[in-house]
């Protein structure tokens, strides 16, 4: 990303923080609350993506996108409208950067974004699934083992 | 006056910005208009009828809570009004936690289930008004007559659906209770509320079927006597692989000192067998006089979780066996709700244990008055006593691949308050350990977010909800102290935490406190330790260094 948007990101970054956080909790409220642990925890998430935006840190923006993923993939919502988050995100960051190369610049690395988000959440979901299925193959190994005395 | 007090004008503001608890579609609605949504994933699959049947429990039948029509017994609102105008009378704490309550939301915040689904009948004032709310409708005098002002209802399908759903997401963890002002219990509540649901039939299989199994064969997984000695035997070979000791418990042995029980799942699940590995080593290296039940082969008592005359039940064989056996006193192993019954409930429901002898320690001597009563000592506090007395050989480096954190499970915490001894047997044993959050240890710890009978496959995500508050405080100790092993002293925690970790804390593994003991045991006439019980290598035992001080 260049100098110019990270610079913009930085010096803009509790606003739009705050903006994305805003348009983040009202369409996922009713699951996640602000101010409560998992709430807070989602913020963490979030400002570390945005912080992985402004420093080029590609592993912070992943470490922030797994952080939420993971979060939103215990609740009942359809990866889109879970990932409707990252829209967001465009929708404030094209709000509050400059324009013309840099917003298409921002536009892709968005994308990417939420391109890895969703692997991430598709993920998590599936790691649900594995624990699930590995809770009753435990449990049944540990029945037969004593059979080998 | 103080200068950091809000103005006024903050206080509007922040009235008027602040999101309410009813969100959404709902933000303007009345608390009880908000719809129930069942969906895979957040309910517990219910009793098979041949457990019904086989335990003698009302209305038999297949059925789930997504059916429209949950095939309700005739009369059905007689039986649960019944159900609870019976149980008003008999236990004056229920009465007493519905009519005090003047809800000041204290314990709104407090509850695991509330902070991870930010649902807002999860707040422990409001799981409790879904009751209160039928109980003014029908039972106090000047509310009957106030109906229509006291936010009473009626009883419903809908409303008993509710219950279903919320007081099987009440994990009877009783961190609520620490922060009422009253000192509610709603844990209580919940207990009643599930029994009163027993009576239409609307129950969880992964609670009653283990009931079943503990009714019929004395442990939740059904275990025949022979296969239960079998799979200890299987340990003990393990052990002497592993150290060149063979340690030798007894089974059904008329006449020893003492009678040991403790969760099947510390014979029967991973890692649970690994800290059943550890009480045998101890009593091994103490000399202890002792024997194993395959009769009373369960410490752990789902019947908590079902009823009142069901816990009674499955708890006597406790003192049945240990009268047959002629033992002196009972010792305990690593269990939560185990010691919740044992320590609130045992010593009223099916004592005077009077044919026992008040525990008195065969090796330091120690007399644990505060066993007095029920004749039974939970481990940590004998294992602590053993340690304060110089009496065991411990080489706590055998631990040092461990960097540990310590788990207050809620039964032993909240319900016996036991914070010290686990936590003085670990710094003997290991020499990392880090405390988690000061809110979220002790009286104050946070639930695993399956316990009290919902450790369900089935109900996976709405445990990694209820328990992100405890994985979250593990995650920030991790960061800070770079810890990888959780310990705790519950079988139902060995079970549960793994999975919470592995999704929201990845690379903490979970460990029972005496599967430590084990480690860090120097046994008379044992082989080089270079592996720890789970044959993982221990660190500076590799072969050919020198593991002794």
């Amino acid at each position: 990303m260049s100098t110019t948007l990270e610079k913009a990101i930085r010096e803009r970054r509790e606003e739009i923080v705050s903006l994305w956080r805003g348009k983040v909790f009202d369409r996922l409220s009713d699951k996640i609350s602000p101010g409560t642990p998992i709430g807070d925890a989602f913020v963490e998430g979030m400002a570390m993506i945005l912080d992985g935006f402004a420093s080029g840190d590609g592993s912070l923006r992943r470490e922030g996108v797994t952080t939420v993923a993971r979060i939103l993939a215990v609740h009942p919502f359809r990866p889109s409208h879970a990932l409707s988050m990252f829209v967001d995100l465009k929708t404030v960051l094209l709000e509050t950067v400059p324009g013309g190369e840099e917003g298409a610049e921002c536009v892709r690395r968005i994308d990417e974004t939420t391109l890895e988000a969703f692997d991430s959440f598709m993920e998590h979901r599936e790691t649900i699934y594995r624990l699930k299925v590995e809770e009753s193959q435990k449990r049944m190994h540990m029945q037969l083992r004593g059979k080998r005395s | 006056m103080s200068k950091y007090l809000p103005k006024q004008s903050e206080l509007v503001k922040e009235f008027e910005e602040k999101p309410g608890v009813l969100k959404g579609d709902y933000a303007k609605s009345e608390w009880w208009e908000t719809p129930l949504e069942f969906r895979e994933g957040n309910f517990c699959f219910p009793a098979k009828p041949e457990v019904l049947e086989e335990l003698g429990f009302p209305n038999p039948r297949k059925w789930a809570p997504t059916d429209d029509d949950w095939k309700l017994p005739d009369g059905w609102q007689k039986t649960v009004m019944d159900g609870m105008k019976e149980r008003l009378k008999k236990y004056r704490s229920l009465k007493l936690y519905l009519d005090s309550c003047m809800r000041c939301g204290a314990c709104a915040d407090k509850c695991h289930y509330f902070l991870g689904t930010g649902d807002p009948k999860n707040m422990p004032v409001l799981r409790a008004e879904l009751v209160r709310s039928v109980y003014r409708n029908d039972f106090p005098l000047v509310e009957k007559i106030l109906k229509g002002f006291s936010g009473s209802r009626k009883l419903t399908p809908e409303v008993l659906k509710e219950w279903h759903m919320y007081f099987y997401q009440c994990t009877e963890c009783r961190r609520c209770s620490v922060f009422c002002p009253l000192g509610i219990d709603t844990a209580e509540i919940t207990i009643m509320v599930r029994e009163i649901l027993q009576l239409v039939g609307l129950n969880n299989n992964w609670t009653l079927a283990p009931v079943a199994n503990c009714n019929r064969t004395g442990n939740h997984l059904g275990i025949e006597p022979h296969t239960f000695v079998q799979n200890i035997e299987s340990l003990v070979d393990d052990i002497e692989d592993l150290t060149g000791v063979t340690v030798n418990p007894t089974f059904n042995r008329k006449g020893a000192e003492i009678l040991f029980i403790t969760p099947s799942g510390d014979v029967f699940g991973d890692p649970g067998v690994y800290t059943m590995m550890g009480y045998l080593l101890l009593f091994h290296h103490i000399g202890l006089d002792y024997t194993i039940s395959t009769y009373a082969s369960e410490g752990g008592n789902f019947g908590l979780f079902t009823s009142n005359d069901m816990m009674k039940k499955l708890n006597a064989k406790m003192y049945h066996e240990a009268r047959r056996l002629g033992v002196k006193w009972i010792l305990g192993g690593e269990c939560g709700h185990m010691w919740r019954v044992v320590h609130q409930y045992m010593n009223t429901m099916n004592g005077p244990a009077d044919f026992l002898e008040e525990p008195v320690s065969p090796v330091t001597g120690t007399k644990f008055t505060n066993a007095k009563a029920t004749k039974m000592v939970h481990i940590a506090e004998f294992t602590a006593d053993l340690i304060h007395n110089q009496k065991l050989r411990l080489d706590p480096r055998r631990n040092d691949h461990l960097r540990t954190t310590f788990h207050d499970s809620c039964n032993v915490a909240r319900g016996m308050g036991m914070f010290e001894e686990p936590r003085y047997v670990l710094n003997k044993v290991c020499n990392s350990f880090h405390e988690m959050a000061e809110n979220t240890i002790r009286e104050q710890t946070f639930c695993c977010g399956s316990g009290s009978g919902i450790n369900a496959e089935e109900y996976m995500e709405m445990r990694m909800k209820g328990g992100f508050p405890r994985a979250d405080a593990v995650r920030r100790v991790k960061e800070k102290h770079k810890v990888d092993s959780l310990v705790t002293i519950c079988a139902i925690d060995r079970a549960t935490l793994p999975p919470l970790m592995r999704y929201w804390t990845p690379g903490v593994s979970v460990y029972g406190l005496h599967e430590l003991v084990g480690n860090a045991l120097v046994m008379e006439g044992e082989k080089k330790r270079t592996e720890d019980l789970r044959e993982e290598p221990m660190a500076g035992f590799e072969d050919g260094d020198d593991d002794e001080e």
